[in-house]
């Protein structure tokens, strides 16, 4: 589905008004216009979600396939790792506040943030250049807010990604060791 | 509804000790638990099923503004069951300040002595064995030495440890002696009742003194969390053992009386960031005991100084480190295959910024903590300081998480090093020691509760934590928390009493 054409903003000014929205805060109808539509989850998936809503699971998949990028052919992806899949459990047992802020941060990647780069496209129908991109201006961004909003969520799609005990292969991380409990 | 002689609230260093010493002086006392009571059996070193069980907010409470994460513990034995077991007693040079500044009373060194003799004997506090230090300490001594810097191994509170390297995550071998494993069990074999999973939300206050408490028993954690009980505990005294931050957040949103708005505020909390030095040789820093040895080249306690940074190595596991480390995708994937081969410090500053610790619309707590620019400055020179150790220790490569990466291969590079890039938010923080936030003090415009640990306004309301520390400590702080707590125990027991 195309999306509504968003307005070509000078990249400071969409995050001045993305933060004068509150960023983590209310990001608008801008946001809620397109949210519940035009996102493909499979029934199955759609069904079993607890914590995040079907367009917010489909851009979490979107942002774990960026960041959890192998650097080899061969490595776990964060598909088979189920990124996103944890991400909905984790953030079903965040409290409510800390789930809505990052409903919400979502909500900026998808639609803001790409605008900020003069993109015409949400987030979740970029190429994946681009993408790394968009995810590359917020971890660079001027804004505080943003900047730390990215690397909260990083360190959640890293956890999603890195708790796969076939992660630990890359690292030579020997894992848990209870099993030798004296 | 439950009557009792005192009702302590949060069962970490301070509120551990505090339902230990009202129990043994023969009062009916009860203790109630935001968090679950786990066991060493629980404790499975996996840090997705560790940090949401056993940190506060599931380990991802930051500031307000999400420029420092802020770690706090939840559950039985608070803090104390997933830190790192370091113990340091207060320093001379701070009880002299808080003396001198705030005015607090009997509590000089030698007036805490036999408190902190105590503790350390019941916590078999010792230090760290020389073999025991392992390879990530070892390049924080190696670089200390070879640059001539000060340095000490440290003490810690372990028996039995197997060095697995967990601590973070809570011991499976039973092998802390922390506040789960010891004191809860002193002050249950006391006769204290213990109430875990039971939330506190608001102090009752009557005609200018606390009358009890009210809270909610769940199940669950998080938005999963489901209230299946209202509890009310009426008692003669409140003793606030929630930490820094849950106390100050109680209290808060408690409405006591503020006249001169000091409740919450004085927030310390050591931010630190980190450093990463890749060796050629394997290091392993995930293995072991975490920490073992400091460097306080650049620490002084003294007001006002210019030298206000501890350092010491930080470990982490693969998702800590995943999420420390600069960059995403492949690029961020190829550093992390340099694991095994880094060595990692943190420089934490004895801070002088005071933060604030407020509410918002549902009662939670909201961190206010904008650093200063001196504090910045010793940050800054912390960070380069770690890197300098690093290099000295034989690093091939160090790099300082900002944005973007600072990387140096040699001491010439970090001389030329601008350090203006060390900002609050271009380098990810986080602080791990919340203090001061009901501090504690003679005058009432700048402190909370006075020298015996009572609120200066509200009667048989105590503060036995680390919200009582008028200043930052420069050092571990559960030691402190733990000794203030019995030195001015005897106090919430005397007003249980009157
Ligand atoms: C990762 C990490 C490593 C650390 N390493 C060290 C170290 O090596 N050495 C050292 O000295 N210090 C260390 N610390 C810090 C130290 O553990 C704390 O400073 C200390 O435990 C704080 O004691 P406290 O009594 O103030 O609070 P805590 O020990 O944090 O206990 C507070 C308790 O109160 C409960 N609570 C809060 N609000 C409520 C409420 N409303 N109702 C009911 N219960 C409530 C909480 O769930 C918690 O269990 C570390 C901390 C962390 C996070
Ligand atoms: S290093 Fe020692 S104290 Fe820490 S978790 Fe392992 S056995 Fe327990």
């Amino acid at each position: 589905m195309k999306l509504p054409r968003l307005p070509r903003l000078p990249r400071r000014k969409v995050l001045k008004a993305a933060i004068a929205f509150g960023v983590l805060g209310a990001t608008g109808s801008l946001v809620a216009l397109v949210r519940s539509r035009g996102y493909e989850v499979p029934q199955d998936v759609r069904g079993k979600l607890v914590g995040l809503e079907a367009w917010q699971y489909v851009v979490v998949q979107h942002l774990a396939r960026r960041v959890c990028a192998g650097d080899e052919p061969g490595v776990v992806t964060p598909d088979e790792a189920d990124v996103a899949g944890f991400v909905d459990g984790y953030v079903a047992n965040m409290a409510a506040r800390m789930r809505r802020d990052l409903g919400r941060f979502l909500g900026v990647i998808e639609q803001l943030a790409p605008a900020g780069l003069a993109m015409s496209s949400r987030f979740t129908h970029l190429e994946a250049a681009d993408q790394d991109k968009v995810l590359g201006s917020l971890e660079s961004s001027s804004s505080d807010l943003l900047r730390g909003g990215f690397e909260g969520l990083k360190a959640l799609l890293f956890m999603g990604y890195y708790r796969d005990p076939r992660t630990w292969r890359i690292l030579g991380y020997d894992g848990p060791r209870v099993e030798a409990r004296p | 509804m439950l009557d009792v002689d005192a009702v302590v609230v949060g069962t970490g260093a301070g509120g551990s000790i505090a339902m230990r010493e009202l129990a043994r002086a023969g009062l009916k006392v009860v203790a109630l638990e935001e968090g679950g009571y786990l066991r060493p059996a629980d404790f499975d070193q996996r840090e997705d099923h560790m940090f949401p069980v056993l940190y506060q907010d599931g380990g991802g409470r930051t500031t307000e503004d999400l420029g420092i994460r802020v770690l706090g513990g939840r559950g039985v034995g608070g803090s104390t069951v997933h830190n790192t077991n370091l113990c340091k007693r207060t320093p001379d040079a701070i009880l002299d300040l808080w003396a001198r500044r705030y005015g607090v009373e009997g509590a000089s060194a030698a007036d805490l002595e036999a408190s902190f003799t105590s503790i350390e004997k019941d916590l078999s506090v010792s230090e760290i064995a020389s073999d025991d230090i392992n390879p990530n300490n070892d390049a924080l001594r190696r670089g200390a030495l070879a640059l001539g810097w000060k340095g000490a191994v440290l003490r810690h509170n372990r028996i039995g440890c197997q060095k697995s390297g967990f601590c973070e995550l809570g011991c499976a071998y039973d092998a802390k002696q922390n506040a789960l494993k010891v004191v809860v069990p002193q002050a249950l074999a006391a006769g204290a009742n213990l109430y875990s999973d039971v939330d506190v939300r608001r102090i009752l206050v009557e005609r200018g003194a606390a009358v009890g408490v009210e809270g909610v028993a769940h199940d669950g954690v998080g938005s999963g969390k489901r209230p299946v009980a209202r509890v009310r505990v009426r008692a003669k005294v409140v003793v606030l053992a929630g930490s820094a931050v849950g106390s100050a957040a109680l209290a808060r949103r408690s409405g006591l009386p503020d006249p001169h708005a000091r409740l919450g505020r004085g927030l310390r909390m050591h931010p630190g960031g980190v450093v990463a030095g890749r060796f050629d040789e394997s290091i392993l820093a995930h293995r072991g005991i975490p920490q073992s040895y400091e460097c306080t080249e650049m620490l002084s306690y003294e007001e006002g100084s210019d030298r206000r940074v501890w350092i010491v190595p930080a470990f982490a596991h693969p998702i800590g480190t995943a999420a420390t480390l600069p960059g995403f995708g492949a690029a961020h994937m190829r550093s992390m295959r340099a694991y095994g081969h880094l060595a990692v410090l943190t420089a934490m500053v004895h801070d002088e910024t005071s933060g604030e610790v407020d509410v918002d619309g549902d009662g939670e707590p909201v961190i206010r903590y904008r650093m200063t620019e001196r504090d910045r400055v010793q940050l800054a020179k912390g960070l380069v300081a770690c890197a300098r150790i690093l290099l000295a220790a034989g690093a091939r490569e160090v790099t300082i998480p900002a944005v973007p990466p600072v990387r140096v291969t040699n001491a010439r590079e970090l001389d030329a090093l601008d350090t203006s890039f060390v900002r609050p938010f271009s380098v990810p923080l986080s602080a791990v020691h919340p203090m001061g936030t009901l501090a504690m003090g003679k005058d009432p415009r700048v402190s909370v509760v006075d020298s015996t640990g009572e609120h200066h306004q509200v009667k048989g309301l105590f503060a036995l934590d680390g919200s009582l520390f008028p200043t930052s400590l420069g050092g571990p702080p559960q030691i402190s928390i733990y000794a203030f707590a019995l030195h001015l125990a005897k106090h919430a027991v005397a007003a249980a009493k009157r």
